[in-house]
């Protein structure tokens, strides 16, 4: 072709080019800066300031929002019980699909029957999920209760101050299982099967095969699995908000529910804001730190 | 011989606890199917029971007493426009980065501003949003369609990045050889190559849009006329606690549209979802 010839249209060409790319950028640029960036921003300046959401007046008050949700006792409360729950449901996700995965990925026949039909809690919304759980916990598990003569599950475990907590991780765990165990199993099915058989003829055990061939092929995989739940876990709202709406006395009251409480029932509007601005910071922490763990545990393999 | 009885044991007991697994999975499910067709005093007697016959009155007063075939349309018309909106403008934004930031510091920058969006819980931006939203009178469906786009954005652009990254460059290059546009390259050679990332960022955006919960509560709780199905259901179950009937029907409405999809996609909708997951 006569490219180096047609040096104009070239030029013209890439003129063309670089501007279509511009263009393609721009939508999804103009509302990530309009609605994303500027809310956040928007947010960052109210949380320096003490407006309620509703008065026409209010005053820049510096960093006394922060000074105070780190001292207050009830976002303490709340920030402690998405820790437990954060590392509740990390731990139980990971045990619950990790067990399931092994045990589909131990049989031929039915496994993808099955494995639809453990799907299934993923595509159903954490809404619906949670109310009919809250209703089964209502009518359904009292009628159990009273039928084995357990006195706790007599009447809905999630009006129970002991309890809730586990109502909620049983409903998260029904659902929140199926994804991790797809991702479990397509890391069991990467394994080389002669690993195992080589395993197998040096006489190691079941155990030792799992740690030693089983284990480090799932690593990549756990810790998807293990930064996923914790994001969730940190950030919890549907369940909660459906199931106990924090309650038995504020004894499942998330991090999430307060920062919606405060700003959408009880005029707190930049005091909700310097929370949501921890519970970032927070979030970003973990992450950061998981994956620098992943870093090193890869340079170390 | 004993290895191999070892074996044939560990498969029968992983079978058994396939199977309730199974049960776990479905008796709640098939509880809700069942109440759904009972009567209050059916289930008032017995609630385990399966109902005497077909009875369609709960869902006959979920759609009369409750609006729930507007709440319906309305759900539809969201996940149909954003979803849309969603693969028609990140694709773009996606593949303009790939193939540009090797070579301007533009795509780079926008790149990584849009990464941190992955990190940002949404408590982050849900109490200014409903201000800031009011503000331009978007406290509505279009307002929430615009949201559900901006923020599939990030985790949207990601996939993409990564996946035309893969891509080689030369199919590109002989279409505007050819004399195609950089547009009409992008969409009758570009697009037809990333069909795979496109089904995934589909399959996982429709079910969130479908399902979500925590936005429409935030923009849409004060008209029923906006409400979409989870708002529908939340305010549904809270009207009517003592009818749970009506309430179970009303759950069932709203996943049976899911359930049929993933009937029909299954395969597409698993590794969507777990593919999603691995990259964000």
């Amino acid at each position: 072709m006569n490219r180096i010839g047609n040096r104009d249209n070239n030029r013209r060409a890439n003129a063309e080019r670089r501007s279509t790319m511009f263009l393609f950028t721009l939508p999804t640029m103009i509302l990530y800066v309009v609605f994303f960036l500027v809310t956040m921003a928007i947010g960052l300046y109210y949380s320096f300031t003490d407006w309620n959401g509703l008065s026409k007046e209010y005053s820049i008050i510096g960093l006394k929002n922060y000074t105070s949700v780190l001292t207050d006792y009830r976002f303490g409360k709340a920030l402690l019980f998405n820790i437990k729950y954060t590392a509740a449901i990390v731990i139980g996700i990971t045990v619950v699909a990790l067990v399931c995965a092994l045990a589909l990925n131990n049989v031929k026949r039915f496994s993808t029957f099955f494995r639809s039909v453990y799907f299934i809690p993923a595509v159903i919304s954490m809404l619906t999920v949670g109310l009919i759980w809250n209703e089964l916990f209502l009518r359904a598990l009292p009628l159990v209760g009273q039928a084995l003569g357990i006195k706790a599950l007599s009447s809905s475990i999630l009006a129970n101050m002991k309890l809730a907590f586990w109502g909620i991780l049983i409903v998260n765990l029904w659902q929140g299982c199926a994804q991790p165990m797809v991702l479990f199993l397509a890391g069991l099915q990467s394994i080389p099967s002669d690993l195992y058989e080589a395993a197998t003829m040096d006489g190691a055990s079941r155990w030792a095969r799992f740690r030693n061939v089983t284990l480090p092929y799932l690593l990549p995989t756990l810790n998807i699995v293990v930064i996923t739940q914790t994001k969730a876990g940190l950030t919890i709202f549907d369940y909660i908000k459906v199931m106990t709406n924090g309650g038995p006395a504020q004894s499942t009251e998330a991090v999430g529910l307060l920062i919606y409480r405060h700003a959408v029932a009880e005029g707190k509007f930049s005091r909700s804001i310097a929370e949501s601005m921890v519970l970032f910071v927070i979030v970003a922490a973990v992450a950061a730190l998981s994956l620098k763990i992943t870093n090193k545990s890869q340079v170390g393999e | 011989m004993g290895k191999s009885k070892g074996s044939v044991m560990m498969k029968a007991v992983c079978y058994i606890f396939l199977l309730a697994g199974l049960l776990v999975i479905l008796y709640p499910l098939f509880l809700t199917v069942i109440t759904a067709f009972k009567t209050p005093a059916e289930s008032a007697e017995n609630f385990f029971a399966l109902p005497s016959g077909l009875n369609f009155e709960n869902f006959i007063n979920v759609f009369q007493k409750g609006n729930a075939g507007l709440s319906f349309l309305n759900s539809f018309k969201v996940t149909v426009t954003s979803v849309a909106l969603i693969l028609i403008t990140i694709p773009m934004c996606g593949y303009a980065i790939a193939r540009s930031m090797d070579r301007s510091k533009y795509y780079r920058n926008i790149y990584y501003v849009l990464l941190i969006g992955i990190f940002v819980p949404f408590q982050v931006i849900m109490v200014p949003l409903v201000m800031y939203l009011g503000r331009m009178n978007l406290c509505s469906i279009p307002g929430l369609v615009i949201m559900h786009v901006t923020l599939a954005s990030s985790q949207g652009v990601f996939l993409i990045v990564n996946y035309v990254k893969a891509v080689p460059r030369d199919l590109e290059e002989a279409s505007y050889i050819d004399g195609c546009t950089t547009f009409s390259g992008y969409v009758k050679v570009v697009l037809p190559l990333i069909k795979p990332i496109l089904a995934t960022i589909m399959v996982l955006n429709v079910l969130w849009v479908w399902n979500d919960f925590q936005m429409p509560l935030l923009l849409l709780n004060r008209s029923p006329e906006m409400f979409t199905l989870p708002l529908f259901q939340y305010n549904f179950t809270g009207q009517y606690t003592n009818d749970y009937n009506m309430a179970f029907a009303s759950f069932l409405v709203s996943m049976i549209p899911v359930l049929v999809i993933y009937a029909f996609a299954q395969k597409h909708i698993i590794s969507g979802l777990t593919q999603g997951a691995v990259k964000s």
